[in-house]
């Protein structure tokens, strides 16, 4: 290893040795504050190291990793989502939890998880990664001990993701069998001259992405995401629909990419058909939810299906910089928007510990009493939905772009038809918090730490700035792709 | 150059403010941001036009790019020349005057801060209007102020009246934006660009005079022109429009945004002049609107009604002047006429506000001596709206009457029937003045006007006076008609006209040397002035032609195919719903079985399509 390997892969280091210090503080001192501050601190020193190995990038280090722009990219986006989660958490989990300091623990450990799948080029480095992350969430999911739903959530959560996860790493083994390599490209080159027959291909093909397409709860594969959504702490939610997915996403991706394997129109096919079928069902599931995370859950399968569109516009060659500019652009505005969703149920039930869900009758005429969270929510809500002047407008836009350059009619229609449907849902969240109550129905106001404010400004103005000024993210993008 | 993007900022920023504050701050300092703002936009105005008039350069500036896929590259940019100093200096100048002035017209009413809030996003909007460098931002300028008059028509909601007036101002106009924005999609897709400079060199090079093309196009963007500058037949909405406050209608309705249309036609001239049908049309336009709302104007009682139609007839005259080609006669108008009209609404709200809320002109007069100030600001207004000599109106009207003589073919009629509007505007001045202001007292005035209104009214009065003696750096920017040649016989029927006017006025409202009564009682008489008094019946037979068939039309088909279309959706949807939600049991082992379904449909569809 040189100094150059190191300094690519820096941000993972950081993490890594920052869950180390985070270890040994908790060993001596026991205090929320502190290790909720050392987590923020590491996080935003990783995310400033990609800077710094942005320099040299790319390189390949170990046949395992790569550190090129696209994963750094994401390793910061992963960061500052992992960051603003812990800022989040400091309060809800002191309510929560018992012994609250080991959930940034867990935390740092699953956004070092996501920071590795974006670096993968091999597949042993996409497994270590998407375990890494999912183990770490089980814990997380579990960790609020004062009821029984998050430990309901987090058994289920286990066990299917568990079979997941060995399901995709059947399929990988059947394809090692057949090419007798694990690094991505040179598994694609290898797929051609197999010696293995067809099918064993197919099967492995179909069984990674039974195993990936779970993780991203791809419609059939979606039934576990609103019982574990519903359950988990609503930071973790938070994180799960938009850190764990964007990060099992990318891994996809370029997989993909670099594979080639768009060569093979079926499995690009059966992205596609997922899409519909994500985007279809999410939104008809979202439908009449009152239960906002349910809503959010269900939501977020419908964002997964948008995305997915993406795959199918990668088939012709020359159209793939579009799409991934447009994936990476949706990655970045969908995260942002879900951390700021879930950040408002977050802040609503950080100090209630008997209430575990959050209906829509609860944040009603929330805008009139904390315009605040009220702002927050519907900047999130709005984004959601596609409203112009939010990320979510610009997002979807380029989506669509992507879409109709790549010809791909039948899911241009779904998108539009689902998104026809979402903004019933979304806004009607924006209509139970303008309401004007009576006095007796009024929901108590919460109480917001400084810089869970400073966060919600934060947000707030991120979702409006990449949506009024989406040019110099879209520069970057396209500078790096 | 670097202040130019200041200049719209101050008041949006104002406005935020205002509208943050959520109507808890203090009046005096909702007072000073509300004017203050406004104030500020109008020194940078001044800072610019000052180094525009200097060197004469167009200045543009690009603040940012929206976005920029393929070629579609809306950007906020901004277009300087001596047009948009002109609508500039309007907007901020008029503009302070006015915010100084509703100061004391709306101190004690309790939504102080809303009004100053909506104010200062109009002018933002407004301004917004005139300075964007490419049709789309203009169009959100265009919509924003639409928002704006829609607010404050309906300023006073708790009145359902003001409520349906409000609507019927943005549903008309609706109408006119449809149409504009259909304009817009055409211009783009024929020529590939909304900034306006390259748009028009497109067409230039694109189009021949006389295309069918260039025609369509104008004509689409002469229907937004129309309904925002209440023409023909889209006329309507201004007379209900005085629902909201006086200063409101001094500023929206009568100084800038009505005067949009001729601004958008002015800054498109290029366009038009590729489509002479179109700019005949504006012409014919022009003259029907001047002379229907004139003759209605003769017969109002209300105070703001009469200035209203008024209104209706000058923006007439600026469409008569942009059809004959005298561009820049037609901005002039513009602006004597914001100072003029500006100057009788404000006027007219002082003696509204120091008579309890008193319209109707038959229950004033006798107030010569009573307001001194607004007396002479009325008459000063009112000699320039009938283009008594020397006053601005009369620099800018003679303008456009020598203009429409030139006119080869139709000139002469045009001349005619602006001729015969300006008798009319001679009449219906002097007699809102010698009602209002002279004969007995019928309601005792129980204030005066304070500083604010008075200084306000004071400042515009000079304007008024000396605004046409006003040299606009319009030379080169837009063209104007050569009107040297014109014989003095025309001249001077042109002069003695509106002094004629004001002679019948006197006759009849005045000296009483000619009963008005016996006039008004004769069943001719009487017929004539309630068809006038209507305003032509043309609310009926729009209620008649449009509003009732289409009432009925609802009616009949409540449950129409097309709803029920969407009814079913809605209905399928909750069904799809309702049979996917039952697939969520909470169970682990389903859910376990639902995975391995999965796997067992995606190696079904790849196997078979293997094979």
């Amino acid at each position: 290893m040189t100094v150059a390997d190191f300094q690519a892969l820096s941000p993972l280091l950081v993490l890594a040795g920052g869950a180390t210090v985070l270890m040994l503080q908790i060993a001596f001192v026991r205090s929320v504050s502190l290790t909720a501050a050392l987590t923020v601190l590491t996080m935003a020193l990783a995310a400033l190291s990609c800077v710094h190995a942005a320099q040299i990038a790319p390189l390949q280090v170990t046949p395992l990793l790569q550190a090129d722009s696209f994963a750094l990219l994401f390793c910061v986006l992963f960061c500052i989502g992992g960051a603003a989660t812990a800022l989040l958490s400091q309060d809800y989990i002191r309510h929560h939890g018992d012994e609250p300091e080991e959930y940034f623990l867990l935390l740092m450990l699953s956004t070092l998880g996501a920071c590795v799948l974006a670096y993968a080029v091999h597949v042993a480095s996409l497994l270590l990664g998407l375990e890494l992350l999912s183990v770490s969430l089980y814990a997380l999911i579990a960790y609020p001990n004062k009821s029984i739903l998050p430990l309901e959530a987090a058994a289920k959560y286990l066990v299917l993701s568990g079979a997941a996860s060995a399901t995709a790493l059947f399929g990988f083994a059947l394809l090692y069998a057949a090419t007798g390599t694990l690094e991505f490209t040179a598994l694609g080159q290898q797929l051609d001259n197999t010696q293995m027959g067809q099918s064993v291909l197919l099967v492995g093909a179909a069984m990674v992405f039974t195993g990936l397409g779970f993780k991203l709860s791809l419609v059939p594969f979606h039934l576990w995401t609103p019982d574990v959504y519903d359950g988990a702490p609503a930071p973790i939610t938070g994180f799960l629909a938009s850190v764990a997915k964007a990060a099992v996403f990318v891994a996809l991706l370029r997989l993909f990419l670099d594979a080639d394997l768009f060569r093979y129109r079926i499995l690009v096919e059966i992205t596609g058909f997922l899409a519909i079928l994500s985007m279809l069902a999410g939104n008809l599931l979202a439908l009449l939810q009152t239960n906002i995370k349910r809503m959010l859950a269900y939501s977020s399968i419908a964002h997964i299906g948008y995305l997915m569109i993406i795959f199918m516009a990668c088939i012709t060659s020359d159209n793939r910089n579009l799409a991934s500019e447009a994936a990476a652009y949706y990655l970045v505005a969908y995260t942002a928007t879900t951390i700021a969703a879930f950040g408002l149920l977050t802040l609503i039930c950080a100090h209630q510990v008997e209430r575990e869900n959050v209906e829509l009758h609860h944040i009603s005429g929330l805008f009139w009493r904390q315009p605040l969270l009220g702002g927050l929510m519907l900047v999130a809500m709005l984004s959601l939905a596609g409203i112009p002047l939010t990320a979510g407008f610009v997002a979807k836009f380029y989506i669509f772009n992507a879409a109709v350059s790549g010809h791909n009619w039948v899911l241009l229609a779904t998108l539009i038809l689902g998104s026809g449907i979402g903004i019933y849902y979304y806004l009607r969240v924006v209509y139970y918090m303008t309401r004007r109550l009576e006095q007796h129905h009024v929901q108590p106001t919460v109480v917001v730490s400084w810089h869970a404010k400073a966060l919600s400004c934060i947000l707030i103005a991120g979702i409006l700035l990449l949506g009024t000024m989406p040019q110099s993210l879209m520069a970057y993008l396209r500078s790096i792709l | 150059m670097t202040t130019l993007w200041l200049i719209p900022l101050f008041p949006l920023l104002s406005a935020t403010l205002l509208v943050l504050s959520a109507g808890r701050m203090p009046r005096q300092l909702a007072a000073l941001l509300g004017a203050g703002s406004v104030g500020l936009s109008a020194i940078c105005v001044a800072l610019v036009a000052r180094t525009y008039l200097a060197d004469g350069q167009v200045q543009e500036l690009t603040l940012w790019t929206w976005m920029a896929v393929d070629n579609f590259t809306p950007r906020i940019a901004f277009y300087i020349d001596g047009l948009t100093v002109v609508m500039m200096s309007v907007i901020t100048g008029v503009g302070f005057l006015i915010h100084l002035y509703s100061i004391e017209f709306l101190w004690d009413d309790e939504s102080f801060c809303r009004y100053f809030a909506y104010m200062n996003l109009f002018v933002a909007a407004m301004l917004l209007l005139v300075m964007a460098d490419n049709l789309l931002l203009l169009y959100l300028g265009w919509e924003g102020v639409g928002a704006c008059s829609y607010l404050l028509v309906g300023f006073w909601y708790r009145d359902p009246d003001n409520g349906a007036a409000a609507r019927k101002a943005f549903v008309v106009t609706r109408v006119g934006d449809t149409a504009m924005f259909l304009g817009l999609l055409l211009l783009y897709t024929e020529l590939g660009t909304l900034d306006i400079q390259p748009l028009m060199a497109a067409a230039n090079s694109q189009w021949q005079v006389g295309d069918t093309l260039p025609i369509l196009a104008t004509a689409l963007l002469l229907g937004g022109a129309v309904g925002k500058s209440a023409q023909l037949p889209l006329h309507t909405w201004l007379p209900d429009a005085m629902a909201g406050p006086t200063p409101v209608s001094a500023l929206i309705h009568a100084a800038t945004m009505v005067t949009a249309g001729v601004y958008l036609i002015a800054r498109n001239y290029e366009l038009f002049l590729l489509a002479p049908p179109t700019l005949a049309a504006v012409a014919w336009i022009g003259l029907a609107t001047l002379l229907l709302a004139g003759f209605t104007a003769l017969a109002q009682h209300d105070i703001k009604r009469i200035l209203a139609y008024s209104t209706i007839s000058q923006i007439g005259y600026m469409f008569l002047a942009l059809g004959v080609g005298a561009f820049a006669s037609g901005i002039f108008h513009l602006m004597t006429h914001a100072f003029f009209k500006a100057l009788l609404f404000l006027a007219a709200g002082a003696v509204i506000h120091c008579l309890h809320h008193e319209h109707n002109i038959f229950r004033m007069g006798g107030l010569r001596r009573r307001l001194p100030v607004v007396f002479w600001s009325f008459l000063i207004g009112s000699a320039a709206l009938a283009a008594l000599p020397f006053t601005s109106g009369f620099y800018s009207k003679d303008a456009i009457l020598l203009s429409a003589w030139t006119l080869p073919g139709i000139g002469p009629w045009l001349w005619a029937g602006g001729l015969l509007g300006a008798l009319l505007t001679g009449i219906y001045s002097f007699r809102l003045v010698f009602i209002v202001f002279f004969g007995e007292a019928h309601t005792e005035p129980d204030q005066q006007p304070g500083w604010r209104m008075s200084g306000a009214l004071i400042v515009l009065c000079v304007l008024s006076l000396v605004g046409g003696w006003f040299a606009l750096p319009l030379a080169g920017v837009l063209p104007d008609k050569d009107h040297a040649h014109v014989s003095h016989a025309v001249e001077f029927i042109s002069i003695g006209t509106p002094l004629l006017g004001l002679l019948i006025a006197y006759l009849l409202f005045l000296g009483r040397q000619v009963s008005i009564a016996s006039l008004a009682e004769s069943p001719w008489g009487k017929a004539l002035q309630d068809f006038w008094y209507s305003g032509w019946r043309i609310d009926k037979l729009y209620d008649a032609l449009l509003v009732q068939p289409f009432k009925c039309l609802a009616h009949w088909w409540r449950n129409e195919p097309v709803d029920l279309f969407y009814n079913a959706l809605v209905a399928l949807s909750r069904w799809a719903h309702g049979r996917l939600i039952t697939l969520q049991t909470g169970e682990l082992r389903w859910y376990a079985t639902s995975l391995v379904f999965g796997l067992v449909l995606l190696l079904a569809i790849m196997l078979r399509n293997a094979s």
